[in-house]
C-alpha cells in the first residue's frame, strides 16, 4: 500500500508537470514538483528504500526532459545525500524545515542546470529570463512546497501508513 | 565521486548521449501522458464546441474571407507549379519525390522550463528515427532526438541546443539559427556585408543534412550591428507557436535524402 501510494503520487506529479501545467499560463514557470517529494521520501523512508526510488525517478525525468542525460539522476542522488546529511544535526519532521529544504533544493537544481549549459561548451549567453525563471520557481516553491508536503503527510495519515525512516510519525 | 559525476555529466552534455537507456522512461510514462493529454483535449473540445458557439459565426466569416484569398493564391501557385514542371522537363531535372510524412500528436512537454522538448505519439513502429525533421505548414518545429517503439522526443528549434543552417529568403544571406530564451531564436554568423532587414523571412538552407531546403523558420524581429563584430546580431521570431503546439508532421528520411540528392 505504502509503495502503491508513493508510485501513484510520483507518476501523477510527472504527468501533471508534463501534460497539464505546461499548457497553463499561470503554472508554466513552476519548479520541479518532484523535489519536495524526493525530500519527503529521503526523510520518511529508510535509505535502502529511498535510494532506488530516487534513482528511478531521476532516470524517468532524464528520459522525459531535454536536459543532458544524468542531470536529474545526479541532482536527486545528491539531494538524497544532502538531506540525509542535514538530518543528522537538524530536527526532522518539522514541516517548516522540510519546506525550506525543498525551496533551497529548487534553487540548487537551477544552478546545476546553468552549470550543465556551461559544461556543454556551447557559446551560451546568459539570457535575460534566467533571473525571471529562477525567481518564478523560487516564488512557486515558497508558496506551494509547504502545501504539497502537508497534503502528502495527510494522505499517508488517512491511509494509516507508518513510515520507518528517520522521521517515523508523519 | 563528485568528480566522476561531473565528468559523466560533462560527457552527456556534450554528446547528448543517453547511454542506451534513454527510452525506458519514455516507454513507461508516455502512455499515461497520452491518456491525460487526450482526455484534457477532449474536454476542451467539448467545451469549445458546445459552449462557445457565439464567436463561431464571426470566426466563420473571417475564415471564409481567408479561404477565398487562399483559393486565389492557390490558383497562382498552381500556374507557377505547371511552369516549373515544364521548365524542369526542359532541363531534364528529376521529379521531386512524393512526400512521406507522418502526422503525430504532441502528448507531453518538457517538465523543466529550461529545455524545450516535446513528446509525440509516434515512434519506431511508424518509421521514425533519430534526427528526422519535424515541421508544420507554418514552419520548422524541430528534430527527433529520441525514439522508442511508439513514442519519440522532439527537440524544438527554440531549444538552446538546437541549430539550423538557414538563409534569408530575400537576400540569400546565410547563417545558423540557434535557440534562445522566451520563444525566440538567434540568427548567428550572418556577415554584415549581406543585406538583412527587419521583417525578412528566414528559411532552411538544407545544408545541415537534417531539414529540407526552403522550409520557413521565422521572421527577423530585431537586428543590430556591433562595430567590432563582422557578424550581425539578429533575433528571429519563429512562425510556429510552440506554446500551443498540438499536432506536428515528421518528414521521413527517404524524402530528405531524395531532396538532398536532387539538389
Amino acid at each position: 500500500m505504502k509503495y502503491g501510494i508513493f508510485i501513484g503520487t510520483c507518476l501523477s506529479l510527472i504527468i501533471l508537470q508534463t501534460t497539464i501545467l505546461p499548457y497553463s499560463n499561470v503554472f508554466s514557470g513552476i519548479y520541479d514538483l518532484l523535489i519536495p517529494f524526493v525530500v519527503f521520501i529521503c526523510i520518511y523512508l529508510p535509505l535502502r528504500e529511498s535510494l532506488p526510488f530516487v534513482l528511478i525517478l531521476g532516470l524517468i525525468m532524464d528520459n522525459l526532459s531535454g536536459s543532458p542525460f544524468g542531470l536529474h539522476l545526479t541532482f536527486y542522488f545528491w539531494l538524497l545525500v544532502g538531506v540525509r546529511w542535514i538530518i543528522t544535526f537538524l530536527r526532522v519532521g518539522n514541516k517548516f524545515l522540510l519546506s525550506i529544504i525543498a525551496v533551497v533544493a529548487v534553487l540548487i537544481e537551477n544552478i546545476l542546470i546553468i552549470g550543465t549549459f556551461l559544461l556543454s561548451g556551447s557559446d551560451w549567453q546568459l539570457p535575460a529570463d534566467v533571473i525571471k525563471n529562477i525567481a518564478l520557481q523560487f516564488f512557486w516553491a515558497m508558496a506551494t512546497a509547504p502545501i504539497f508536503l502537508f497534503c502528502l503527510l495527510t494522505l499517508l495519515k488517512r491511509f494509516n501508513i507508518q513510515l520507518n525512516g528517520v522521521a517515523t510519525h508523519p | 565521486m563528485i568528480t566522476v559525476n561531473v565528468i559523466l555529466l560533462s560527457i552527456t552534455s556534450k554528446s547528448r548521449s543517453t547511454l542506451g537507456i534513454g527510452r525506458v522512461g519514455l516507454s513507461f510514462v508516455a502512455p499515461f501522458q497520452e491518456l491525460v493529454t487526450r482526455s484534457v483535449r477532449y474536454t476542451r473540445g467539448v467545451w469549445g464546441h458546445y459552449f462557445f458557439l457565439v464567436s463561431v459565426a464571426q470566426e466563420n466569416d473571417t475564415l471564409k474571407k481567408m479561404l477565398n484569398e487562399s483559393i486565389e493564391k492557390n490558383n497562382q501557385w498552381h500556374e507557377i507549379e505547371l511552369a516549373n514542371t515544364r521548365l524542369r522537363n526542359l532541363l531534364n531535372f528529376q521529379k521531386a519525390p512524393t512526400n512521406r510524412i507522418v502526422a503525430a500528436e504532441v502528448i507531453g512537454k518538457d517538465p523543466s522550463g529550461w529545455f524545450k522538448t516535446v513528446i509525440i505519439d509516434k515512434g519506431k513502429a511508424e518509421g521514425l528515427q533519430k534526427g528526422l525533421p519535424v515541421v508544420l505548414p507554418q514552419g520548422i518545429v524541430g528534430q527527433v532526438i529520441e525514439v522508442s517503439s511508439h513514442y519519440s522526443k522532439v527537440m524544438l528549434v527554440i531549444d538552446r541546443n538546437s541549430a539550423v543552417d538557414a538563409l534569408v529568403q530575400r537576400s540569400r544571406a546565410r547563417g545558423i539559427i540557434k535557440g534562445a530564451s522566451a520563444d525566440q531564436c538567434r540568427f548567428e554568423f550572418v556577415l554584415r556585408k549581406h543585406d538583412v532587414q527587419i521583417g525578412d523571412t528566414v528559411i532552411s538552407s538544407g545544408l545541415d543534412g537534417v531539414y529540407p531546403k526552403g522550409l520557413r523558420i521565422g521572421r527577423v524581429s530585431d537586428l543590430s550591428e556591433r562595430k567590432s563584430d563582422i557578424f550581425y546580431d539578429i533575433t528571429v521570431a519563429p512562425f510556429v507557436d510552440y506554446e500551443t503546439l498540438e499536432e506536428v508532421l515528421v518528414i521521413l528520411r527517404s524524402k530528405i535524402k531524395a531532396m538532398t540528392s536532387e539538389r
